[in-house]
């Protein structure tokens, strides 16, 4: 049996009568990069604030390193580093100070200071006031808070919200980093499948408070095989080739397009020599790349407005 | 949660509160008070009871209002970031138990508290010499009325730091507080109601040493005080924690 870094069975938290998270089973294994998607206001902050003991759940349970949440909290935050919605910080303080109101609660090794300001790139700015930070800057002040204490798990709710795009690609990076280099197992929520998809190695979805799918990213994958699309010339002529050659194919979406679906390497090419022999011309031959988000969509329904 | 992570919860609020203006604010009411004790006339006084209407006159606007008001304000300032940077969130994912982080903050508020009282003691010295009757100060006297107006603020940090977790804005716990202060102007002279209003306590407290003030609410005897200011902390500290605890962050 795989040992679960995080398990919650049947976790709820309701407000007012409507469940804001309901049923939840989450199982995330040691040294894994777990991406919680779900489109706005699905429960993901909820669900993290309740992992953290920031609220408390109306039912089921919450384990964390194999033990009960409500129990153990103090010791098992204690090798936790979140970061939930926004940075928060002292504006009036520099970076250096920051970190050190958070290390004398702790009680890490003043020398640690320095080594996550070197991991987030932001040893030149420690000791300007935080005011004056770009919300990237902030982002990664937030994720060095995080990393102070060792952990050996760490919560990060929407790390790149707001961020521009070499700013998503930096974080993506440093996070990618964590369980390779220092063994951190990571919990990392997103509303954009694209922004986790080429770190997480396992994908929970939910949507309104429910998880609907919950495995690799692989099964994800093969789930949403790509469709190659091909734009020719006398699109129904080059169709009836195609078929007189055994090779199936419909009619595509854009003009003068058709689909031949999920066809393998081989299937492709001997298409495209078909059709060129019989005098068609091919103008293009792509694989259809979105599908993969189009098949979160799928998952998330209508509610997930991206 | 041990003794020293609490030390260390104590460390950080201290760092935070270092870099603000809240400090300014200490010297405030005691410059004041000084002033005002600087400027009274005394000539017509008999050189006996010189020192005993000094003293009650460089209190006088400090344990009626600014006292309480002061206390207001620095509740609301150590609740202040928390607020502003969803810092409550960051810090309570920490490993920090919510009655430790209640106690840092209203240790922070008490110690500033008592900060304000220490400097008072020079506003006494800076008024008496003044007049030139340094020594006859009445240290007894001083020392008590000190103390007793600094945990007569007590119950009122509690009430206030509940009002000020509770709410995110920093005004509208400042704004209650001053219209619950103000009315000590009338309170204090109530034999009725004045033993069993908080904010008059601070008044009570100090200026009952007096000797002038014997009427209404101030010829009570110090045990009295100490009970309704004793009764009101257990009730409002209480509070403020089950509030925290039960507080959705």
């Amino acid at each position: 049996m795989k040992e679960w870094i995080i398990e919650t069975r049947g976790l709820g938290k309701r407000y007012k009568g409507r469940y804001a998270v309901s049923n939840l089973n989450l199982q995330i294994a040691k040294g894994e990069i777990y991406g919680f998607l779900g489109p706005n206001g699905a429960g993901k902050t909820t669900t993290i604030r309740m992992l953290l003991g920031l609220i408390k759940p109306s039912g089921g349970s919450i384990r964390i390193f194999g033990r009960p949440l409500e129990k153990d909290r103090l010791s098992i935050l204690r090798k936790v580093g979140s970061l939930v919605e926004y940075p928060s910080n002292y504006g009036h303080l520099t970076a250096v100070q920051n970190l050190e109101a958070i290390r004398r609660i702790i009680g890490v090794p003043a020398s640690r200071i320095d080594e996550v300001l070197a991991i987030v790139g932001l040893t030149k700015e420690a000791k300007r006031p935080v005011k004056g930070y770009s919300l990237g800057m902030k982002q990664r002040l937030g994720i060095a808070s995080a990393l102070l204490g060792n952990p050996e798990l760490l919560i990060l709710d929407e790390p790149t919200n707001g961020l521009d795009p070499s700013g998503i690609l930096e974080i993506r990076e440093l996070i990618k980093e964590m369980p390779r280099q220092y063994g951190i197992t990571v919990l990392i929520s997103s509303h954009l499948l694209s922004e986790v998809e080429q770190m997480a190695s396992v994908v929970g979805i939910i949507r309104r408070g429910e998880l609907v799918f919950q495995d690799t990213i692989n099964s994800l994958r093969t789930q949403s095989q790509s469709a190659v699309t091909l734009r020719v010339s006398e699109r129904e002529d080059a169709l009836g080739v195609l078929a007189s050659r055994g090779i199936e194919a419909a009619i595509g979406a854009g003009d003068s397009t058709l689909s031949l679906g999920s066809a393998g390497d081989a299937a492709v090419a001997l298409a495209v020599k078909e059709l060129v022999q019989s005098g068609h011309a091919v103008y293009r031959v792509e694989e259809d790349r979105k599908t993969l988000e189009k098949l979160f969509l799928e998952i998330v329904g209508e509610d997930g407005s991206l | 949660m041990g003794f020293r992570s609490f030390l260390g919860l104590l460390g950080a609020e201290r760092l935070k509160l270092s870099r603000s203006l809240i400090w300014l604010l200490v010297p405030i009411s005691p410059l004041l008070a000084a002033l005002i004790g600087a400027m009274s006339n005394l000539t017509d006084v008999p050189e006996a009871s010189r020192y005993d209407l000094l003293q009650s006159t460089v209190f006088m606007l400090h344990a009626l209002l600014l006292m309480p008001i002061l206390t207001g304000i620095f509740s609301s300032f150590v609740c202040r970031y928390e607020h502003s940077g969803g810092g409550w969130k960051a810090t309570l994912s920490l490993p920090v138990s919510r009655t430790a982080l209640y106690g840092a903050k209203f240790f922070m508020v008490a110690a500033l508290l008592a900060a304000v009282q220490l400097v008072m003691i020079g506003a006494l010295l800076a008024a008496s010499a003044v007049h030139g009757i340094t020594g006859s100060i009445d240290w007894q006297s001083a020392l008590v009325s000190l103390l007793t107006g600094w945990l007569a603020c007590l119950p009122l940090a509690a009430l206030q730091l509940w009002a000020s977790i509770g709410w995110s804005s920093f005004a509208a716990p400042l704004a209650i507080n001053v219209a619950m202060t103000i009315p000590n102007i009338l309170v204090v002279n109530s034999d009725k109601y004045g033993p069993f209003y908080p904010w008059a306590q601070p008044a009570l407290g100090m200026l009952v040493q007096g000797g002038e003030q014997n009427f209404g609410a101030f010829n009570l005897p110090l045990e009295n005080i100490l009970v309704t200011v004793g009764c009101s902390f257990v009730l409002f500290v209480a509070g403020g924690l089950l509030y925290l605890h039960r507080k959705e962050i």
